[in-house]
């Protein structure tokens, strides 16, 4: 295998992807971008694309981030609103279009994952906002002729000794005058709403069922649209039974995309039925050989056969082992999942000559309308993409499969369409958390320090799929074209995927230490899910430094301590959540502790579960969370995302698992891919570690430690190692 | 043709009898706050009142409900005021991504009618056919018992929910 890897980040730079390259840059694009000054009436302040006041004192503001239940339509208005001193919920929140003038900072694009919003747009929204402030104050400075100092704001108006004027008296003069930059921030030592626990501004509208979803578009004419597509996936239309189907009440059309047959009618329920009529013969792809049981028994050959490629050496290596009085060794694993988003896929699309409007909860909108336009022949900036809130994302709507069957089956059939996706066609029809398995070797001397700390993983990579997804919209048309005629292959070559050994080595301090990757594509989809490859490297990480410490004979805790020297923020999470957490005197009667902690996406978090175990079941019965992520933006949206990754972490911890016999997934709904439901969820306490340092992930780092901590408390309960996910003592 | 009332209106429907409420709800009435989220009665993102009761609508044939009282999330309170449980929804920020939350509330509307001051266990018995896949559970059932105190200490019982006007309404910004 080589050892000169190519890294994801080098790989994104080669082909152009990250633009300024992933570093942060403090700046938002400040261009005037032309056509983004919306209308909201003669006399408005167009401050830029993101932030414009209007005659009527109304703030609007561009959110450029998918809101998908992590609270980001709160936290980046919550920024703004500090620098204009004005409530959060007296904000008019957008969901800004496809343009430049959102793309992050950091990667260049128009995406939301990856827990980076608050992480990457803490400074540069606030310094929009600082700027729109100067502008508003200096306008008010010049038309009421006082000094700029003597005036300061104050929700939504201009407080000048002479009184008070709204915001709307200044914005015609503002809108005249240079934009400011670089305005001083704020101090911290005057926030009113960051770090303060605001109740979340998209509450209201998800209470009375006023939130608007991409399922809930609608509009006079849309038809509804149904797919069928081969049970193995990848799989071509041979034959099917259409003049049947099309002679069906109420089926306008019925097409064939290739991947599949679409019938097109007036009311989704005739036309779910009428799609189930088809009959399709299938011509089967190679995939169907595929089986999981299979699969992994490879992984676990090729973990004893292949060397690997290097992801990570320090010390000696591996060979620090060479020297050990004894080697622990252990072998772990996690399967494939699907997502689950509680909004299964859909895409409503309507094409109109040269242009299309879109309407799809994504988290990617930049490749919606790239794929779009690809797909129906349009240029990109004729695809107007509207954004709404999304029913749950983790990764999955990063993906945007369901977008490109929509594109065609509105092009085949010259219907506006709306594509739904059954929940079973969700469940079977995923880009899955790659199944994984993963082999420990470490070495601990007599003073309980880890000396060496050998990993090695094999499974598919995550990464490329997201390639294969955004590359033919990113790439310089000529290039595109090239790409489109062979996505799949274009990243075949790719060599290390930094998601895939992540989270194995990073956390504990070792003199050696070393990780290496065998990559096994199975040739099923597989991608981002929450959390990524810390999703089973938590996992496995954390079981295997336990069964260091009990090897070792120190408290588990004890052992985590000495052995994070460090990093001090980590070694404080650990020390937090085993305080709040009681560690060594459980609260729920008769119930054992685990603990185990990780750090992913910048942040560092810890968790003690309390468990017990009936009749073979394992009960969880109380998580304590101890979370450092530099300065919370919302503490209680820090609180409500580890409640969630911890809730989401323990359906993977119990439930979770995809299963492929002959190319098809099994699993198909909530009865055979159950979910943690209100009775099964634990009592969740979340402490957060109070600190100034600049804002880290919160939506997937509360998920890694969860599955370890209760296999941890289980191993206590009765002296069994749950090396597999989901955990089963059966 | 099928009659039933919708949130107090009388109404008539010619979709197939064999229809599921939720879509006949969704795309013959463009009532779009009942979601979908599995078509086979397990996670409760369809819930609505069949006279007073909740039920999964997305398996519930429009056929059955003739002559019956249907009532939806657009239904609990009057536009742009929030009934008790709803607003401890609001208090405790139980939404996250929002989409199971219809299904939530409905279900919680249901208990509290018939069981103004429910037990723990009672609280889990009645929201275990609704999956949030966000996990908000915690503070669902944090809410549920705020209302049940907001609604004690007004005096009135779970069925005759207090109404609140909104603070903190959203204006236009939110279906942007
Ligand atoms: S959509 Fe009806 S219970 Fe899931
Ligand atoms: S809030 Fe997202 S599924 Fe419940």
């Amino acid at each position: 295998m080589n050892e000169a890897l190519t890294t994801r980040r080098q790989f994104l730079q080669m082909v152009g992807v990250t633009g300024g390259g992933l570093v942060v840059s403090v700046a938002l694009p400040a261009c005037a971008a032309p056509g983004l000054n919306f209308d909201h009436g003669a006399g408005t302040y167009f401050h830029n694309a993101l932030i414009q006041i209007a005659p009527d004192s109304r703030i609007h503001f561009y959110n450029p981030r998918s809101e998908m239940g992590q609270g980001v339509y709160n936290g980046m208005t919550t920024l703004i609103a500090e620098e204009l001193s004005t409530d959060p919920d007296k904000i008019e929140v957008h969901f800004a279009p496809v343009h430049e003038a959102y793309q992050s900072p950091e990667s260049g694009m128009q995406s939301t994952g990856g827990s980076t919003s608050m992480r990457v747009f803490y400074t540069p929204m606030r310094q929009a906002a600082a700027n729109a402030r100067e502008a508003l104050l200096q306008a008010a400075a010049e038309q009421l002729g006082v000094a700029k100092d003597s005036l300061t704001l104050d929700n939504g108006k201009v407080i000048a000794e002479s009184g008070s004027y709204p915001f709307g008296d200044f914005t015609a003069l503002a809108g005249q005058r240079p934009i400011p930059e670089n305005a001083p921030l704020k101090p911290a030592a005057q926030f009113k709403y960051i770090g303060k626990e605001t109740s979340r501004i998209d509450a209201p509208a998800k209470v009375d069922g006023s939130a608007m979803f991409g399922l809930d578009a609608d509009f006079p004419g849309l038809k509804k649209a149904v797919l069928q597509r081969c049970p193995v996936a990848g799989g071509k239309v041979k034959s099917f039974d259409g003049d049947a189907v099309k002679a069906m009440p109420g089926v306008l059309a019925v097409v064939d995309i290739e991947t599949g047959v679409a019938v097109v009618g007036e009311h989704y329920w005739q036309t779910r039925q009428a799609a189930e009529k088809l009959n399709i013969e299938w011509d089967l792809p190679e995939l169907a050989d595929l089986s999981t049981d299979k699969y992994f028994t490879q992984l676990r050959q090729q973990l004893t056969e292949d060397k690997g490629g290097k992801a990570h050496r320090e010390g000696e290596g591996a060979k620090g082992l060479e020297n050990a009085s004894e080697v622990v060794k252990a072998e772990y694993s996690a399967p494939f999942l699907a997502h689950a988003t509680m909004e299964p896929m859909n895409c409503t699309i309507k094409i109109d000559g040269d242009k299309a409007d879109v309407w799809t909860s994504t988290q990617i909108p930049q490749v919606v309308q790239g794929l779009v336009a690809r797909h129906a022949g349009l240029d990109a900036e004729n695809v107007n993409v509207h954004s709404s809130f999304l029913g749950g994302g983790f990764g999955r709507r990063l993906y945007s499969d369901y977008v490109v069957e929509a594109t065609k089956i509105a092009v085949a059939s010259g219907f506006p369409i709306q594509l739904i996706w059954s929940r079973e066609e969700d469940t079977r029809n995923d880009v899955y958390r790659p199944g994984s398995v993963a082999r420990f070797e470490a070495s601990v001397n007599d003073d309980g320090l880890i000396d060496t700390f050998f990993v090695k993983r094999a499974g598919a990579n995550a990464f490329p799929a997201i390639i294969d997804s955004a590359l033919p919209t990113l790439m310089p048309l000529g290039l595109a074209e090239w790409v489109g005629n062979r996505v799949e292959g274009v990243v075949a070559g790719f060599e290390l995927d930094t998601t895939s050994t992540e989270g194995l080595y990073e956390d504990y301090d070792a003199p050696n230490k070393e990780a290496r990757h065998v990559t096994v594509d199975s040739g099923l989809s597989v991608g981002f899910w929450r959390s990524v490859g810390h999703s089973f490297s938590g996992f496995f990480k954390e079981s295997f430094i336990d069964e260091l410490a009990h090897h070792a004979g120190v408290d588990p805790y004890e052992f985590r301590m000495n052995n994070s020297k460090k990093d001090k923020r980590f070694a404080e999470v650990i020390k937090l959540a085993a305080t709040k957490g009681n560690w060594g005197n459980p609260r729920h009667a008769g119930a054992t502790q685990g603990i185990a902690a990780h750090t992913s996406f910048y942040s560092r978090v810890a968790e003690v579960a309390e468990v017990s175990v009936e009749n073979g079941n394992i009960k969880v019965h109380r998580i304590t969370c101890a979370v450092d992520c530099g300065l919370a933006v919302n503490p209680d949206i820090v609180k409500a995302q580890m409640e969630s990754s911890i809730i989401y972490g323990l359906t993977a911890t119990l439930y979770g698992k995809i299963d492929i016999e002959a190319g098809q997934v099994r699993q198909s709904n909530f009865h055979d891919y159950p979910m943690l439901r209100m009775q099964e969820a634990p009592e969740i306490e979340v402490h957060i570690v109070p600190s100034q340092e600049a804002p880290t992930g919160v939506g997937e780092p509360g998920l890694p430690p969860v599955a370890a901590a209760v296999a941890n408390a289980v191993y206590k309960a009765t002296g069994k190692r749950l090396r597999e996910l989901p955990l089963s003592l059966a | 043709m099928i009659n039933f009332t919708l949130n107090g209106k009388a109404v008539s429907t010619e979709a197939p009898g064999d229809t599921p409420l939720l879509w006949v709800v969704r795309d013959y009435f463009k009532l779009k706050g009942s979601k979908f989220g599995c078509g086979m009665g397990l996670c409760g993102a369809c819930t609505m009142h069949l006279d007073g009761q909740a039920i999964r609508t997305c398996i519930t044939p429009v056929a059955a409900i003739e002559g019956k009282s249907v009532t939806t999330i657009e239904g609990v309170s009057p536009k742009g005021a929030y009934n008790s449980i709803q607003q401890a929804w609001i208090d405790h920020s139980v939404p996250q991504c929002g989409y199971c939350q219809s299904g939530q509330i409905m279900s919680a509307t249901a208990l509290l009618a018939r069981n103004p001051n429910p037990t723990d266990a009672e609280i889990d018995q009645a929201m275990q056919g609704n999956i949030c896949r966000c996990g908000t559970y915690p503070r669902i059932k944090a809410a549920i018992k705020k209302a049940v105190s907001d609604n004690g200490s007004n005096g009135s019982s779970g069925s005759e929910v207090a109404y609140y006007t909104p603070s903190n309404q959203l204006e236009g910004g939110n279906n942007a």
